[in-house]
């Protein structure tokens, strides 16, 4: 009785109101008997009014009073978007008629839905079979809340129009467009793989090759695009599909995220997301052109090299302050297997300014497709003249690579002299009568440092030969010096080099 | 090209001057959104025409943001941006001519009206709005409460269902149903109290 009594006290209360987890104390034994507890708690958890308005605003009978099906279905389309929370069957069975046969999800117009195969703010996409024409389907739904507004409606039936007329072999096409239905949707391609941030999760940083490949054929399909003046605005790993088997790389979803801007600052949710791909421009809300794209694509191929997006934060607004006011973690730092020449690429993709980047996607698909050649075949293929240029400022192995060119040049040279003296005395040999003599001297004349070689050229004792050895000498020797001279000159000019690229108005991040 | 809405959101929120206002500007948008969509259906427009009226409102809302930014003798941006939120909409809402039917030459008799009606308005649109903050708080707190937790206040408060009966539904025991659905409530009511507009 006694312990009973002390239970009854508003701290212990409090302390159970407080409590973090959804276990059941002790305490609850007391609580199911003791009236006055149970009244008790209620009040401290909140006061009658409260009560009653929780009661009230979340009772359906409540919303049954004014509102009609339409207004339920936006209103629950926006409560998702708000949570972000994956969309629940219900939602799901709303935008499709009932299937036709009992192991699919439902039916929206001539396709039969088999699953769902991805979400997000726009809509969902559902991996669908095209009954006439018998073939696996991609079917991506517009959001009902943005399905209500018919401006909203009219801008993805442009949009997915411009995208259906881009045909290239590096981007999902798109075969069909229905947005007379009363859930406006687009059939795609049905690409059989993953997604490049699956991959990227699953395997971290990519090797060398398949960066170069992939980034220079999603920028050949971007330039697809740009070539009709459409700009993507939504380049990120999410977006660019590996079809399975050949890897071959597809970019999807282009400018749908213009179909909503009639729709613009109230559905938060929108971008269920972050904005780790965005552009500066896109991030302070300017007007964009193709060159943000290339920003865009300057993060993926970041991300490809380290396993993860440029810029990041925890909160969406930390990530857009990124953009626009730092610069990325330099990749040889997370990275050390990467390349100069490829850090100094992103970099440049990644300038502020849109003049300051690559002009263009085919500009940067033709770089990337000699960067590729030139990783796979060294000796053949040079690397894009840019990336040349900017490989000189930086320092050590670029300085040890010039002097080992420098060195090799001379080492040839030389070669080059050795091997003309040997030759000379085989033929020597063979036929005495010599019809370049001063020339043949010459060559011999370096020998003779090497004692066995004095040896070789002595063993003829021609008066004539004798002569012209020591004409020749002094002729041999200026030409020693020569070599030295040419030797030091071009020491000299690698090391004022840096100097040069530097005078010239390049890209900041090459002084770091 | 005009940017798209991640874009605007995104340029909006960059020049809050700190986090804390742009989780605040998303949480008034998340809560005024259906609301001011509800109000206006109410008062009879169409599905296109309630989604319009609630574009407005959000324009002119961020475009006195501007003006906020400018000045130097700023408040705390979420009760700021609550206090305004609350007068355009009230102000676009009384505009909206009952039944969706346009104004004609009448627009004496409407003038006369408009006090009465405003008044009438700002009441209407307190409640909605206090109802309308709850339902968003149900939302954040059914995130992080177990089901059986939110089952337990669901049942036993929205729905009505008798304590006792509600614990067999559910399978645990009547204190433990108490409990629930009182921390349930507690939370719904500290998430709410932010929403309090202080004049």
């Amino acid at each position: 009785m006694n312990n009973r009594k002390s239970k009854c006290n508003d701290q212990s209360l409090i302390d159970l109101l407080q409590a973090e987890d959804d276990g059941v104390p002790a305490v609850a034994e007391h609580l199911e008997h003791c009236q006055q507890c149970q009244a008790r708690m209620e009040v401290l958890a909140a006061d009658p009014q409260q009560w009653r308005i929780a009661r009230q605003s979340l009772s359906c009978n409540q919303l049954d009073a004014f509102d009609d099906d339409d207004f339920e279905r936006t209103w629950t389309a926006k409560q998702f978007h708000r949570t972000q929370s994956a969309w629940p069957e219900s939602v799901v069975k709303q935008l499709l008629s009932p299937p036709s046969h009992p192991e699919m999800l439902g039916r929206i117009g001539r396709y039969e839905v088999e699953r769902v195969i991805g979400s997000g703010g726009m809509g969902i996409v559902f991996k669908a079979f095209d009954t006439e024409l018998n073939r696996p389907v991609a079917v991506k739904v517009l959001a009902p809340y943005l399905a209500g507004s018919g401006a909203a409606r009219k801008r993805f039936a442009r949009e997915a129009r411009a995208a259906a007329a881009i045909v290239h072999e590096h981007v999902v096409p798109i075969h069909n467009v229905e947005t007379d239905s009363e859930t406006p949707f687009l059939v795609m391609h049905y690409v059989a793989g993953e997604s490049l941030q699956q991959r990227l999760d699953r395997e971290g940083p990519l090797e060398l090759c398949e960066i170069l490949r992939i980034g220079l054929q999603t920028a050949a399909g971007l330039a697809a695009a740009h070539a009709q003046g459409l700009v993507h605005r939504d380049v990120k790993p999410s977006n660019i599909l590996l079809e399975m088997g050949i890897e071959r790389t597809l970019l999807t979803d282009f400018g749908l995220a213009r179909a909503s801007d009639d729709a613009s600052l109230t559905h938060t949710g929108y971008h269920p997301g972050t904005p780790q791909y965005m552009s500066p421009e896109q991030a302070r809300g300017d007007s964009v052109d193709v060159r943000s794209d290339l920003f865009s694509l300057g993060s993926v191929l970041y991300a490809m090299c380290t396993g993860r997006a440029p810029f990041r934060a925890d909160t969406s607004y930390g990530i857009l302050r990124r953009i626009t006011d730092t610069e990325p973690r330099p990749i040889r730092e997370v990275n050390p297997a990467i390349p100069e020449w490829l850090e100094l690429l992103i970099a440049k993709l990644h300038s502020k300014s849109p003049d300051d980047r690559i002009g263009s996607a085919r500009e940067l698909h033709h770089v990337l497709e000699q960067c590729l050649a030139h990783v796979q075949q060294p000796l053949a293929v040079m690397l894009p003249e840019s990336l040349q240029q900017q490989d000189k400022s930086p320092p050590h192995t670029t300085k040890f690579a010039r002097r080992s060119v420098a060195t090799v040049c001379i080492g040839l040279l030389l070669l080059g002299v050795v091997g003309l003296a040997l030759f000379p005395r085989n033929n020597g040999n063979l036929s005495p009568d010599v019809t370049q003599p001063s020339e043949l001297s010459r060559h011999t004349g370096i020998m003779a440092n090497d004692p066995s070689s004095i040896q070789t050229t002595v063993e003829n004792p021609s008066a004539l030969r004798n002569q012209r050895w020591q004409a020749n000498q002094h002729e041999i020797t200026e030409l020693i010096g020569e070599a030295a001279s040419i030797q030091s000159l071009i020491e000299q000019e690698w090391t004022i080099m840096p100097d040069r690229t530097e005078s010239v108005p390049a890209p900041s991040q090459t002084s770091k | 090209m005009p940017p798209s809405p991640p874009e605007t959101r995104a340029s909006l929120i960059l020049r809050l001057p700190n986090a804390a206002d742009a989780a605040a500007w998303d949480e008034v948008v998340a809560i005024y959104c259906p609301l001011v969509f509800r109000l206006a259906r109410r008062r009879g427009l169409q599905i296109a025409d309630a989604d319009d009226l609630v574009q407005d409102v959000f324009a002119a809302v961020a475009k006195q943001i501007e003006a906020w930014l400018e000045r130097t003798d700023r408040g705390r941006f979420r009760a700021w941006v609550l206090r305004i939120a609350r007068n355009i909409a009230v102000n676009r809402l009384s505009r909206m001519p009952l039944g969706g039917a346009a104004i004609g030459g009448d627009w004496v008799c409407d003038f006369v009206e408009t006090p009465v009606r405003q008044s009438e308005l700002s009441n209407q649109f307190d409640l909605e709005f206090q109802r309308e903050v709850f339902r968003w708080a149900a939302v954040q707190v059914r995130t992080v409460v177990s089901e059986s937790t939110w089952q337990a206040f669901q049942l036993t408060h929205v729905d009505e269902v008798p304590i006792a009966d509600a614990a067999g539904q559910l399978g645990i025991s009547i204190g433990a149903v108490y409990i629930a659905r009182n921390r349930v409530m507690k939370r719904l009511r500290e998430l709410a109290l932010q929403f309090e507009v202080h004049e």
